[in-house]
């Protein structure tokens, strides 16, 4: 099949199987920061905003979002320009193997956009459907901690 | 598989029309698509650009579209009834990005039994409205004791009225994010400390779901003061089938004593 | 801590940005042109004898290229261990074997185009099966008439016992003083029997290897894999083909925690690529990582103390058996871990005796997995001193403190048992565990939780344990870690190492030791490692080693890079070398008060005067292992009625040395802590009564998410390690040991029931109360 998606801000026609899972097409079409963990919506590494909210792309047929918004972790921030929440990451010391991290930037990043100020407890839902091994998720709350604040200090000078 | 063809309808009518004639599917959030061995179809029917995404309140009755996601019927609720079954029920149901997938009619269609929402939509005792070949509206029960009701048929939207009952969820989980091995709904109608009414169901048995039909009658005019809650318990006589790793003669323990725990905490906050 | 600038400070990990923004690369992020892919098909049967495969039906299937097994792949044992060479388990393994051991046991790999075919031609091949009876628990296995799962030519490549014909993997015995004595000295015996269960890694990356041939015909092998230089090796023996034309390439890793030290998919993928001269990408699926790939090995541990009334322990007798599953995959030194790491730590006791054997058995293969057999004895030994201490009404956290060995003290365990044959001596140059002990119960408020069995709710109640241990830095005279430097004409570095960085940050921590020896920024160190081409050699991402062992390689390269440096700087400035300093990337005299920058040191070196590479490598091979401690505190709170748990906080104190980097030492701590949590809890591997395994997927086999997670602190008690780099000693593996004593004993400490075999489920709970009613 051939589709049309807006990934990342940009109008792309994909060829894919009719029975294609997302996580599929966007790995297979080089958005590579788009991890595959498990192919069964538990571990999060998948993750990415559909229209702005956050779905695991391995439970998502490819055909069914077709002139959709997509948005990855790089549409959120690059090496370049990084976004708040990956210096925030970074500086918690929240990246390990970071094979999770850009799931777990694309659940922050929804949570902030919805909830600037989120309680410890509203952080542990939204990132409920991420898995880490590495860090027991201690720095990754303190991240998305740091990240609200900085966000809105950022807001509070504009 | 390659060849499982995509069909998108923009009307109720061409959908139904597709469902009635090909060997289709229809296509909501795909969760429980993904978990189904397609090789015997020969299309995919997507709802997404049908009118179903709908909220639609008269006086105490709610209806949704079936294409509302679990977020957007958690959202939705939140704001006229925070005290409502399948508002709980739904509330710690999958993952937050599941929640943004799973659709209300995608979820009764396939309704496992680990579902977190069949429970609840029986206590609330929900209408179905389908389209299609059985076009009409029936009880949640008889649509899913019914396998003809699904034939060729859409979930088009679900209806249940809003009550002032005091509602209860226990889901048997292990961790956090888990398919419950059992889920129990309670809702109880109290006043003047007496309990009028209650409608219990505990979902993920092995009859995929029992009414507790003796709780209910011994519940039914009984003052709270005089409630005995280890009777209760004793009542709760289901059979558990053991799956998601749970023993059954635990399961049906442990679903006396949150059975009875949680009619306790709704009589003692009346 | 003297005067450092980059050391102990909690400088960002190097590749966080990379990973966090998705640039970094990870196995199977690596774009290889037209490659061909593999799937496997496994055994539905746990022991059977294959009679016949016919795969006629699946090669005609158009897009599959081959189909490897038993019939067209020459059998050359080996081990999957990625361990050091000979490695110390036996050699049991062929690629594709006629015998099957376990369901998920490999029987043939299809060869196609596209997954998909592959997947489909899977379907397509038939295999005829004699059934075998099977043998599953690890004590039926060594039993007279036991079926021998392994009945062919399997040995052992070093000189240990191994007896195969009885399903014995390995066994290993020790014992000092006299255990008749000892226990005629004490005043009662106190005998126990424990059990560990199966658990996966669950590195979130699965086991991924691409290889393909580089435009000079030379084999690369980009992998997923904590030990690149084993690959390389065994890669080249399995195959027999020439070392010197395998490329091994470690991208970032997606975690590891044991199950990348296993060399089980390399062999396949390179196989296909020199068949059919293509690129090659095996990627598992979740299932075929939880059934197929490697496991934390169950044990059976059997402790028995005599103790006198004072709390003096006189005889300790350990015997612990593990169950290696199908293949013996570090089975020797596992269960030797299990007394090398435990039988030390109360050192007085004069009369032990230690017995560690391993079976065979039909179920899923065992393997490294962080902890390695320290979790396993420990569960059974931070359970027994609570016993003891309650039975003596003893303050455990002052009997602990009491008993343990201290600096400046020895055991006889450390010589004897080493990794499957003989140990190293070692005196213990620094132990903090009695701050780590104090500090902890300070922290989790134990004296006025202890015992105390607060109620928190009708049916609630409250109660806390401890769990403490120690581990090693390495392995004595074993390990060997590598590192060269050269400096570039802008005083900056490269820095290359074959120390494996798979998510813990020992990249950045290397880096770290090497700036602080020059006295630079961190950003003036290019950290390239492991790549067996271009880094040199260093044993892998094991055994608590990285810091401690390639850790000291840099250190000592660094050095002597600095000390060219200053020969260059004292020509530069005219002065004696005596008379420089080395700070801020330059270098003074102070007598003179003139300095030179590193970047005109680099650029005098490569364009000026009697120009030369500054350069050198340094390699180090540890003679000590010296052990980190720990002391971890559970608070649990049980519901009486149903048995339903919930951890409310979990304390680590840890001594690890110096912590190079403290916000990485403390997620090693964290990460370390949760998976010990989940593992005590709610992880387990459940089979059907015909071996299958059950729960192969993260819906049914359940780890954590952040909603699960107690109030966590992690307490770094720093030391001073002189034999280590910078003060360090190791951090990697120790915080997994604590959890699963800590929740039992603190369960007891609530509820009075002693849970002997893990995991503790709600259910188990449940049924212990009822039998205490």
């Amino acid at each position: 099949m051939e589709g049309t998606f807006i990934i990342n801000g940009k109008e792309k026609t994909l060829n894919f199987n009719a029975d294609e899972r997302l996580v599929i097409t966007l790995r297979n079409n080089g958005y590579t920061e788009v991890k595959n963990g498990c192919s069964e919506g538990e571990c999060g590494a998948c993750m990415i905003l559909l229209d702005e909210k956050p779905v695991h792309s391995c439970q998502i047929f490819t055909a069914s979002v077709q002139n959709k918004n997509i948005q990855t972790v790089k549409g959120i921030g690059d090496l370049y320009l990084p976004h708040i929440i990956q210096n925030a990451f970074v500086e918690a010391g929240a990246v390990q193997c970071g094979f999770c991290t850009p799931g777990f930037i694309v659940a922050t990043y929804a949570l902030l956009n919805e909830n600037p100020n989120p309680t410890e407890e509203e952080i542990k839902q939204a990132i409920n459907g991420n898995l880490c091994r590495c860090t027991g998720y201690v720095k990754i709350i303190d991240a998305i901690k740091n990240a609200a604040k900085s966000i809105q200090k950022e807001r509070a000078s504009l | 598989m390659n060849n499982l063809k995509w069909y998108f309808p923009k009307t109720i009518k061409e959908a139904t029309d597709l469902i009635t004639k090909e060997k289709v599917l229809p296509h909501a959030g795909g969760t429980a698509l993904l978990l189904r061995n397609l090789e015997k179809i020969n299309g995919l029917v997507n709802l997404s650009d049908l009118p179903l995404y709908y909220t639609k309140k008269e006086d105490n009755t709610i209806e949704f579209g079936s294409m509302n996601t679990y977020a957007d019927i958690i959202s939705k609720l939140k704001k006229i009834d925070t005290e409502n079954i399948l508002l709980k029920s739904l509330q710690n149901s999958a993952d937050t990005p599941l929640r943004n997938r799973i659709t209300i009619g995608g979820s009764i269609a396939f309704a496992p039994p680990w579902s977190d929402i069949i429970g609840a939509l029986i206590v609330l005792d929900t209408k179905i409205i389908l389209s299609g070949k059985n076009e009409g509206v029936f009880p949640i029960e008889e649509y899913l004791k019914n396998n003809k009701l699904k034939q060729d048929s859409l979930i088009t939207g679900i209806r249940f009225n809003l009550s002032k009952w005091k509602t209860f969820s226990y889901r048997n989980i292990r961790t956090k994010k888990d398919m419950p091995a059992f889920h129990i709904v309670v809702m109880l109608q109290i006043e003047n400390d007496i309990i009028l009414e209650s409608k219990i169901v505990i979902t993920g048995t092995v009859n995929r779901y029992d009414w507790m039909k003796e709780i209910e009658n011994y519940l039914k005019s009984r003052e709270i003061d005089i409630i005995e809650f280890s009777k209760i318990e004793e009542m709760v006589d289901v059979k558990f089938s053991g799956k998601r790793f749970t023993d059954p003669e635990y399961s049906r323990k442990l679903a006396g004593i949150e059975l009875s725990r949680g009619i306790k905490k709704l009589v003692r906050e009346s | 801590m003297k005067n450092l600038n980059i050391i102990g400070k909690s400088k960002k990990k190097i590749d966080a940005l990379s990973l966090a923004t998705g640039n970094a690369k990870f196995t199977d992020d690596f774009y290889v042109k037209d490659p061909l892919f593999v799937s496997f098909l496994y055994s539905p049967h746990a022991h059977a004898k294959i009679l016949n495969i016919d795969d006629e039906n699946a090669r005609e299937i158009n897009g599959v290229v081959d189909i490897l097994h038993y019939k067209n792949v020459k059998q050359k044992l080996h081990t999957t261990a990625g361990q050091g060479y000979p490695e110390p388990s036996p050699y049991d393994t062929v690629l594709f074997d006629k015998k099957m051991r376990y369901v998920g046991d490999r029987v043939a790999a299809v060869i196609a185009d596209n997954k998909q075919i592959a997947d489909n031609a899977v379907k397509q091949i038939k295999v005829e099966y004699k059934i075998l009876k099977p043998v599953f628990d690890s004590e039926e296995a060594l039993e007279k008439d036991a079926p021998i799962i392994h009945d062919e030519n399997s040995y052992m490549p070093i000189p240990v016992k191994y007896e195969p014909e009885h399903n014995l993997a390995a066994e290993v015995e020790i014992g000092f003083g006299n255990m008749k004595n000892g226990e005629k000295e004490a005043d009662f015996i106190i005998e126990k029997k424990y059990s560990t269960h199966y658990a996966s890694h669950a590195a979130i990356e699965p086991h991924s290897v691409i290889s393909y041939f580089d435009e000079m015909g030379r084999l690369v092998i980009i992998t997923s894999t904590q030990v690149p230089f084993h690959v390389r090796r065994i890669v080249s023996k399995v195959l027999e083909y020439p070392l010197s034309k395998i490329r091994v390439i470690k991208p970032r890793i997606g975690g590891g925690f044991g199950g990348k030290q296993e060399v089980f998919l390399e062999p396949i993928a390179a196989l296909i690529t020199i068949k059919h001269k293509r690129p090659t990408k095996i990627i598992l699926s979740r299932k075929e990582v939880f059934q197929s790939s490697r496991t934390r090995h169950p044990m059976k541990i059997t402790l028995k103390t005599g103790v006198k009334n004072s709390g003096e322990i006189t005889s300790l007798s350990l015997n612990a058996l593990l169950n290696t599953g199908a293949y013996g995959s570090h089975a020797l030194t596992i269960v030797s871990n299990a007394g090398s790491k435990m039988l030390p730590f109360f050192n007085k006791v004069k009369n032990i005796h230690f017995l560690g054997r391993s079976a065979y058995t039909n179920l899923p293969v065992g393997g490294a997995y962080r902890g390695y057999g320290a979790t396993q004895g420990y569960f059974a030994l931070n359970q027994q001193i609570d016993i003891i201490t309650r039975k003596l009404n003893l303050d455990i956290l002052e009997y602990i403190k009491k008993w343990h060995i201290r600096t400046g003290e020895t055991s006889e365990v450390f010589k004897a048992l080493g990794e499957g044959t003989e140990g190293v001596t070692q005196t213990i140059h620094s132990c903090e565990m009695d701050k780590c002990i104090d500090l902890g119960a300070k922290e989790i408020d134990w004296y006025n939780k202890r015992k105390k069995r607060i109620m928190t709710g009708e049916d609630k109640v409250r109660g806390v344990g401890i769990g403490f241990s120690m581990q090693g830095s390495g392995i004595p005279l074993i390990d060997m870690g590598a590192a060269s430097m050269k400096m570039n004409d802008d005083g900056s570095f490269n820095l290359l190492v074959g120390a494996t960085d798979i998510g813990t940050g020992s990249d950045t921590i290397l880096a770290q030791i090497a700036a602080e020896v020059l006295g630079i920024n961190l950003d003036k160190i290019i950290v390239l490692s492991s790549d067996t081409d271009i880094t040199p050699f260093d044993v892998g991402a094991y055994a608590s080693s990285t810091t401690y062992v390639s850790g000291t390689a840099v250190k000592k390269c660094a050095n002597k890079i600095k000390n060219q440096i200053l020969k260059v700087a004292a020509n530069m400035l005219n002065s004696d070398e005596k008379n420089l300093t080395v700070a801020n990337e330059k270098i003074t005299d102070t007598t003179k008060n003139k300095s030179v920058t590193f970047a005109e040191i680099g650029s005098y070196t490569l364009y000026t005067k009697d120009q030369f590479q500054v350069q050198a490598s340094a390699s180090y091979v540890p003679k000590l292992s010296p052990p980190p401690f720990i002391a971890q505190f559970a608070e649990v709170e049980v519901d009486k009625r149903t048995g339903k748990i919930r951890v409310i906080q979990f304390v680590s104190a840890v001594d690890c040395g110096v912590a190079l980097n403290p916000k990485l030492a403390e997620g090693q701590i964290e990460g370390a802590a949760v998976n010990g949590i989940c593992y005590a809890l709610t992880e387990d591997y459940k089979f059907s009564k015909s071996g299958k395994l059950t729960n192969q997927t993260f819906n049914d086999y359940k780890i954590w998410t952040a909603a699960d997670m107690p109030e966590m602190k992690t307490i770094i008690v720093e030391s001073d390690e002189e034999t280590g780099p910078f003060g360090a000693k190791s951090v990697g593996e120790i915080g997994i040991n604590g959890p699963l004593p800590a929740i039992a004993n603190a369960i007891y400490d609530a509820v009075g029931i002693r849970l002997y075999h893990a995991p503790f489920t709600a259910e188990k709970i449940y049924s212990e109360l009822n039998i205490l009613r």
